[in-house]
């Protein structure tokens, strides 16, 4: 019995939702371990939040300044300004401009 | 419970293609290879599949990343993470209600890693391909071996206990960086072989041609439901605590969350060709679980050109699917009792595999109690160990304080505020919801006793386990605690 277009396409579609995707992710997740590695062994640290995370974390410790987290919160944003600070080549997408502009809170 | 004594450093993975095969490993098993194609073919077909995509994604790829991130941000098992999150010796009885429930589970799952250990010992004996093979007495000859069966059971937990003993990284992760890849070839050269039999492509229309009107039926989503959350294994404590393993520079959505969920549906969507075109080439009766395997497709291989390396390959691979996941569950007590009690890494491996092995032994005895045990808690036990650490990331510590402070942290992808109302709301719903269904689907049937039983033990379980630790847990320190952070 040979298989309907309509069957052969939600097997395709279903091969490319998933084992394609995981295939992507597979490799894209061991490569950005490889970069980050790379960037260990030559600068000794890394950034930890991309742009759009480190803005939404100093948003988030404003608005909730008795929240239980907020002195941890506090420490991880200052952590990623001080290596971004110390840092030539950044792990997530930053500009010398971007970088310029961020400051401490203080804890 | 002890007072923390001072432990040596925890350990790390040692490297990031070892925690992906690890979590993948932990959550594929038996249900990926013998139900997920006949639920698939089942309830609509190509449309079912369309459900539980959907429903992967939105549900249990968000579950996941919870769960992981918790483990990650803690560093430390199931009771520990309650314990830090929840700041109360009362609220640690959650985490030893998914610790028990996690046991429970393992006590009847490593007698059928046992029937896979056994079939794969005889694929090498050449076995299935002698004449006058006969599935069915062959199966029953064994299940009804008591001293056969506890003896499989036996080998299975001194295995598991074997590579356990040596940690993370020299024990699990050594292991499943072969297993898993083998696994995936396994399974693609026994889907080509299936689908290249003449007719194999009857079991593929089976499985993939859509009854869209199966969608407007509640049945098709709440199967959809239960394979996308239970067959990825959230809510066992397994990406917790195989989370609380990750380095500090480690990613948890992309690896913990998206390539968990959707590399283990993965291997369910490649069981299907493996499996399926075979059952329809020589007209057998599809089925689910055990008689698919064991008496169905242990059926055809003397028929199979080389179908004694064929029968290696299928059992071998089916072998490597629930050991890599008895490994995860084991491990959840593992960590657990090493951190709560004095005793060392070989102690706990085996004080948790004893422990295992002694509650497994009325499942390895009787599959019956094992379907029942299967029922209780695989329909009540798991959405209340999911709830209970779905709960903490939602509840308690706050999605969006979550989603900021850790799970964007060092991440592969960014997520999104889409991510605080489906850990917030959809998934406590949707364990609710199960739950529920689970309840009003029993009542007038054969299973209403049972489901009673098992509705009342959960409840007891979770009343006494909180009691409990409300009386030995170890006292928190009055503030959040950070969780250690070594280097990778």
């Amino acid at each position: 019995m040979a298989l309907s277009t309509v069957a052969w396409v939600t097997m395709l579609l279903a091969i490319l939702a998933l084992p394609g995707v995981a295939s992507v992710v597979l490799v894209r997740s061991l490569r950005t371990e490889g970069r980050k590695l790379t960037l260990l062994r030559e600068q000794g640290n890394l950034d930890s939040y991309s742009p759009q995370a480190l803005k939404e974390l100093r948003e988030w410790i404003r608005t909730n300044p008795n929240n239980p987290y907020v002195a941890d919160a506090r420490q991880r944003y200052n952590e990623c300004v001080r290596t971004l600070r110390e840092i030539d080549d950044p792990y997530y997408d930053w500009s010398d401009d971007q970088i310029e502009e961020l400051e401490v809170i203080e804890e | 419970m002890t007072d923390s004594p001072a432990r040596t450093a925890r350990e790390e993975w040692g490297s990031r293609f070892g925690f992906l095969m690890a979590m993948v490993g932990a959550m594929v098993g038996a249900g990926n290879i013998w139900r997920m194609p006949f639920t698939t073919g089942q309830n609509g077909g190509g449309a079912f599949l369309v459900a539980y995509i959907l429903l992967l994604y939105v549900i249990a790829v968000p579950g996941l990343m919870a769960e992981t991130m918790v483990g990650r941000y803690t560093n430390t098992g199931v009771i520990g993470s309650f314990r830090q999150v929840l700041q109360s010796k009362r609220g640690q009885g959650l985490g030893l209600v998914v610790l028990i429930v996690n046991v429970a589970l393992m006590s009847y799952y490593a007698p059928i890693i046992a029937w896979a250990l056994y079939y794969t010992v005889h694929s090498l004996l050449l076995t299935f391909t002698q004449p006058g093979f006969q599935p069915q007495a062959f199966w029953e000859g064994f299940i009804s071996n008591p001293a056969l069966v506890i003896g499989m059971h036996t080998l299975t937990m001194a295995g598991l206990a074997g590579v356990l003993v040596f940690g993370i990284r020299r024990g699990i992760e050594r292991v499943v960086k072969w297993m898993i890849p083998l696994l995936v070839i396994a399974l693609i050269a026994v889907g080509i072989r299936g689908v290249t039999l003449p007719g194999g492509t009857e079991g593929l229309a089976f499985v993939f041609t859509p009854e869209w009107e199966s969608l407007a039926r509640g049945s098709t989503w709440v199967a959809a439901l239960s394979q996308a959350l239970f067959s990825t294994g959230l809510g066992w404590g397994i990406a917790l605590t195989y989370g609380s393993y990750l380095g500090r520079y480690d990613d948890v959505p992309l690896g913990g969350g998206l390539f968990t969920a959707v590399g283990n549906t993965s291997i369910g969507l490649l069981a299907v060709f493996a499996t399926f075109p075979v059952v329809f080439a020589f007209g057998l009766e599809p089925s689910a679980g055990s008689n698919l395997l064991f008496i169905s497709l242990a059926e055809v291989f003397p028929e199979l050109p080389g179908g004694a390396a064929w029968a290696i390959v299928f059992f071998a691979s089916f072998f490597f699917a629930t050991f890599t996941s008895g490994l995860g569950i084991t491990e959840v007590g593992v960590t657990t009792v090493s951190e709560e009690t004095d005793l060392s890494r070989t102690g706990s491996v085996l004080a948790v595999c004893g422990v295992i092995w002694l509650l497994g032994l009325p499942s390895a005895y009787s599959s019956s109690f094992l379907d029942q045990m299967d029922f209780m808690f695989g329909t009540f036990g798991l959405p209340l160990a999911t709830l209970s650490i779905i709960v903490l990331v939602a509840w308690k510590i706050g999605p969006e304080c979550a989603r900021v402070i850790d799970l964007n942290r060092n991440t592969g992808i960014y997520v999104g505020r889409w991510w605080n109302p489906v850990v917030k709301y959809v998934i406590p719903a949707v364990m609710i919801f199960i739950l529920g269904y689970g309840v009003i689907s029993s009542i007038g049937t054969e299973n209403q006793t049972l489901m009673i039983l098992g509705v009342a033990f959960m409840v007891v379980l979770t009343v006494v386990s909180t009691a409990v630790m409300s009386i030995i847990g170890e006292a928190s320190t009055g503030s959040v605690e950070l969780a250690s952070e070594g280097g990778d």
